[in-house]
């Protein structure tokens, strides 16, 4: 028996949705350093974040380029999504902590790392009942 | 995970991207399979069975 197409794995998704996301992303920081007087860093940060874009949109088929931007993404390079976020979260959460000890250690409150940190944890804590409710 | 895979997709003839568009997946993905380095999702196992004619039994051996 022969399948045309499966339904479940899923693979295509639309390709602009990543580079618009960054040149939106892009215009936005602009409009809040132009709000915070600084224009010309503004239009750097755009043009970075608008070039991240275009790369993605051109990156050609290269399935690093085509699983983030979406179009490319099937179960595998979910899961190694999934790895990957788990591993900048742990980057970012060491990042934190360390950031806060410091804060401490100059005499500090700790600020804003206790706030990220509370955010990070609470949220983890929140997420893994969820999902362990959902199954 | 060991699997019949490989074999199964030369005997049809048939390419690896012709294979992963059948089953909705990259041909990075049905290549990792055939490598052994990714076992894939019961779904997927089921529709690689299906398109071969076979059981996910017959198609991988989860004891490898």
């Amino acid at each position: 028996m022969h399948i045309t197409k499966a339904t479940c794995m899923g693979v295509a998704k639309s390709k602009w949705f990543v580079p618009l996301f960054a040149v939106a992303l892009g215009l936005i920081v602009f409009v809040a350093q132009w709000i915070g007087g600084d224009p010309g860093s503004g239009l750097i940060s755009f043009a970075i974040l608008a070039g991240f874009g275009a790369l993605f949109l051109l990156g050609g088929r290269s399935e690093t380029i085509r699983g983030l931007r979406g179009d490319g993404s099937d179960e595998r390079f979910r899961q190694i999504d999934i790895h990957a976020t788990a591993l900048a979260g742990l980057a970012v959460i060491i990042a934190v902590i360390v950031g806060f000890l410091v804060e401490l250690a100059r005499g500090h409150n700790g600020d804003p790392y206790a706030w990220l940190g509370a955010i990070g944890g609470v949220t983890y804590i929140i997420a893994i009942v969820i999902f362990r409710i959902r199954g | 995970m060991k699997n019949r895979v490989r074999e199964l997709r030369t005997e049809q003839g048939l390419s690896q991207g012709e294979l992963a568009a059948a089953v909705d997946v990259s041909r990075q993905t049905i290549n990792s399979i055939e490598q052994e380095r990714y076992t894939p999702s019961l779904p997927l196992a089921l529709a690689l069975a299906r398109y071969f004619g076979s059981t996910v039994e017959e198609m991988f051996d989860a004891h490898h």
